[in-house]
């Protein structure tokens, strides 16, 4: 008499046999086949970035952005992911983890953007979004003097800017007292002015302060509401910062030279930061959205720095519109009218900014058309 | 229609009420009732992101409890999206021994869902999340799970891409790696599994301890506990990764006692070594030990996570796709995790829908180490229904990993006829235990 336990189990087997292993498939399309840089200086301000272009099998471009390339770094990474499908971009953003982090910034910009083509949709919503409907905009001012902040900003608000990147007063030396204290009330004071009602400012010590200079800022803004005190210290002092972030209730901004996830993990845990700062071009789309999945368990949100060109800005903007705790990007506005002209030849109207918003693309990708020609014409020429 | 004139109404009530807040007579009239009441109330709907999201807009949500055996204390809670594109999005809810609840639970995000955008699952998440004002616990936890779940099919089937696409992946074609329930009772019975998991490419299996504990154990507990973790490396041999699950059945106390015991075999993880409220109490047994520490089913969102991660208590988070709060909150989990060198061993132990969910962000997220699925090698009952409603085995493992299922979303078809042959046999509690003396032991 058969045992009745193996007469169900043979039954039970019959129905899931051990298939043949099917591995998942690839969409051959998607598989990158090429990628080349465009190095961009721009005439006036000589800020110049580079525009990685990603050419799938099936044709599809993707476009990304970081500050710079080189060759060798270039073919070495394409040697490593060519044939990967560009919705491979979580898996190569570890497997790669060696790799320049601006390449590998511009290389996640560019799969996403491709996949977001191939999807006939804005890389926000591969990600789940849109979380908002319009991206609230800083601009860097431009100027050492006060008065051409003070023009700088007039200009930015007329563009649409609401929020500004003021650099903080240049220290005429170590350990500066009430002089400096005054020099930056001043320009504060000055820009508020110029930039009128219902304007808001980010002040930029670019962690050239000792902590006590530092320290007398936060203190000495504490009721000025800025937005927030940009690297009043290097990141990694992590000391200083809990020090400044414990005495002072000005809240902090650090990040612009961290691009790893883990770079933030001991200032949130100290308590040390109130708003995350990676560069965008630095980091990219994916990278960043793992910072502030991280982040939003302090309640902590980010607002990607940005010192470059107008795809970066386009993946900023994606970016900010897949995420719940994102605050404002920073947006560059450049003074020089040939500038401005550049950056729109090679992306469009992508940084539109109205009543202190920029306005989300809604396009497929990055919402961008890149103009080739115009990558060709302000490629720098080496002399 | 009917939901737009009642928003209309709605908001036609609103705006007296900000014109009677003048003459400080509004309160009657506000939202909530409460002194706090917000001034504008602006319905969730895809209005706000016209022209950003996608034209799909969710019709219809309908929550499924489904028993596939009358005694089962965890009846498989499915939630189903319907669009205007004719589309349908599929989530699982299941709370172990409170279905009745997170039915409900769904039902009151009702106003959240329908009328929405689907492709925003990371609006609707933080929605769902934050206007409970109430953080979530198991029961909301699960409900957004299984809404989340289906929001992420559907923005899979309308991308046209697996969900694992989306997520980034796949890191490994040929599926994720698994393991099943170390099912001998004896070192002949191990042995036989051994022998069935190499001819299958199984390389991992997870048992548990026998009994119930108390506050501090007996000599004899303890040791019995010891034997049959020793029997499983025994019989399961030395290339066979072994994971032991005490369930929170010990106090941290007795647990830092067998762990010590178990060290020198290696163990893959030891899970749950105490309940899960106090993570200092877990710390405790972590730091008197060099056997990674697995834990996190039971915990809710990135948040309920936080803590563990800070203070360095374990090696492996464990959280569950139906009740972390789906795709969305899984991954956030995920993420901060990695950041911390902790590993992904997503808990599974209800049904199908958010096993395969889990297979979509296993393969696309750096750290993750293996999938449960509380299944056997030699297949039960359970995998036979599955298949019938999927028309695949969902959750075998073929040469030690699940297939990454293929279509579009979720991956799969799944009618309601289909569930309808197994109704649902109402809520059922989880197993009540009791030690010697009749006082309420874990298990």
């Amino acid at each position: 008499m058969p045992n009745p336990i193996q007469v169900r189990r043979a039954r039970l087997m019959a129905f899931a046999p051990p298939q043949a292993a099917m591995p998942a498939r690839s969409n051959p399309r998607l598989e990158i086949a090429s990628l080349r840089d465009y190095r961009l200086r721009e005439p006036v301000s000589g800020r110049s970035y580079t525009v990685l272009r990603l050419e799938t099998r099936g044709g599809l471009e993707g476009y990304g952005e970081c500050p710079e390339i080189s060759a060798r770094d270039l073919a070495g990474v394409l040697d490593a992911v060519r044939g990967t499908e560009a919705t491979q971009f979580e898996t190569l953003r570890h497997r790669l983890k060696n790799a320049p982090y601006g390449l590998m910034a511009a290389l996640n910009m560019a799969m996403l953007d491709v996949v977001g083509r191939s999807a006939q949709a804005p890389v926000y919503q591969v990600l789940g979004g849109p979380t908002r409907n319009k991206c609230r905009a800083l601009a860097p001012l431009e100027g050492a003097a006060d008065s051409d902040l003070a023009e700088s900003a007039r200009r930015a608000r007329a563009a649409g800017f609401q929020a500004f990147l003021v650099p903080a007063p240049a220290p005429a030396a170590r350990n500066q007292g009430q002089a400096f204290v005054l020099a930056a009330r001043k320009r504060l004071d000055t820009l508020r002015q110029a930039a009128g009602a219902g304007t808001d400012f980010v002040l930029d010590c670019a962690a050239n302060l000792v902590p006590g200079d530092a320290a007398s800022l936060a203190a000495a803004f504490e009721r000025y509401h800025l937005l927030w005190l940009e690297e009043p210290c290097p990141p990694l002092n992590l000391g200083a910062l809990k020090k400044i972030a414990t005495e002072n209730v000005t809240p902090l901004g650090l990040g612009r030279s961290i691009q790893q996830p883990s770079g933030f993990q001991d200032l949130l845990r100290e308590e040390a930061i109130d708003i995350l700062r990676p560069d965008i071009s630095l980091t990219g789309i994916s990278q960043i959205r793992q910072m502030a999945a991280i982040a939003e368990s302090y309640y902590v949100a980010v607002a990607p720095y940005h010192n470059g060109g107008p795809v970066a800005s386009a993946a900023a903007l994606q970016l900010a519109a897949s995420l719940p705790n994102f605050f404002i990007q920073q947006i560059p506005f450049p003074q020089a009218e040939q500038d401005r002209k550049m950056r729109a030849a090679v992306a469009g109207d992508v940084e539109t900014v109205k009543d202190g918003f920029a306005v989300l693309p809604s396009a497929p990708g990055l919402g961008i058309t890149v103009n080739e020609k115009a990558l060709e014409e302000y490629k720098e020429r080496t002399a | 229609m009917k939901r737009r004139q009642f928003l209309g109404g709605a908001a036609a009530a609103m705006a007296a009420g900000r014109v009677a807040g003048e003459s400080r007579r509004s309160v009657t009239t506000s939202a909530c009732d409460c002194a706090f009441s917000p001034p504008q109330a602006a319905p969730p709907g895809a209005d706000a992101f016209r022209g950003l999201g996608s034209k799909v807009r969710i019709t219809n949500l309908k929550v499924f409890g489904v028993s596939i055996s009358p005694t089962s204390d965890r009846p498989y809670v499915f939630v189903k999206l319907e669009t205007n594109a004719g589309l349908v999005g599929w989530g699982e809810a299941t709370l172990e021994g409170k279905a009745g609840a997170v039915m409900a639970c769904v039902n009151d995000f009702r106003d959240f869902v329908i009328g929405s955008d689907p492709v925003q699952s990371e609006h609707h998440w933080q929605s769902m999340y934050v206007h409970s004002f109430y953080r979530a616990g198991p029961v909301m936890g699960s409900a957004i799970s299984g809404i989340d779940q289906a929001m992420w099919d559907l923005r899979g089937k309308i991308l046209g891409m697996p969900v694992y696409k989306l997520l980034g992946g796949p890191n490994d074609p040929a599926g994720v790696r698994g393991y099943y329930i170390a099912s001998g009772r004896n070192l002949d019975e191990l042995r036989a599994l051994r022998a069935n998991a190499a001819g299958q490419g199984i390389t991992c299996f997870k048992g548990g301890i026998p009994g119930y504990y108390e506050w501090i154990d007996t000599n004899d507990r303890i040791t019995a506990a010891v034997r049959s973790i020793e029997m499983l490396r025994e019989g399961l041999g030395p290339d066979i990764d072994i994971a032991v699950d005490f369930h929170a059945k010990t106090s941290p106390s007795v647990a830092s006692v067998i762990v010590k015991e178990v060290e020198p075999l290696n163990l893959l993880w030891v899970e749950e070594p105490c309940p899960p409220e106090n993570v200092k109490a877990m710390a405790r047994i972590a730091r008197r030990s060099t056997t990674p520490i697995a834990t996190g089913e039971r915990l809710v969102a990135a948040y309920g996570c936080r803590e563990l991660i800070e203070l360095g208590v374990v090696d492996i988070l464990q959280t569950d796709m139906n009740h972390v709060g789906g795709i969305t909150a899984l991954w956030k989990v995920a993420m901060a995790a990695a950041a911390s060198g902790i590993s992904m061993a997503p808990h599974g132990c209800e049904g199908p829908i958010g096993l395969l969910a889990s297979l979509h962000l296993d393969s696309a997220i750096p750290n993750f180490l293996i999938q449960e699925c509380c299944g056997n090698i030699v297949p039960q009952p359970r995998d036979k229904i599955w298949a019938e409603w999927f028309g695949f085995p969902a959750m075998r493992m073929v040469n030690g990993k699940y297939p990454l299922p293929e279509k579009p979303g979720l991956g799969f078809d799944l009618t309601e006829e289909a569930l309808s042959k197994y109704p649902f046999g109402g809520s059922k509690p989880m197993a009540r235990v009791f030690v010697q003396d009749g006082s309420v032991a874990e298990w």
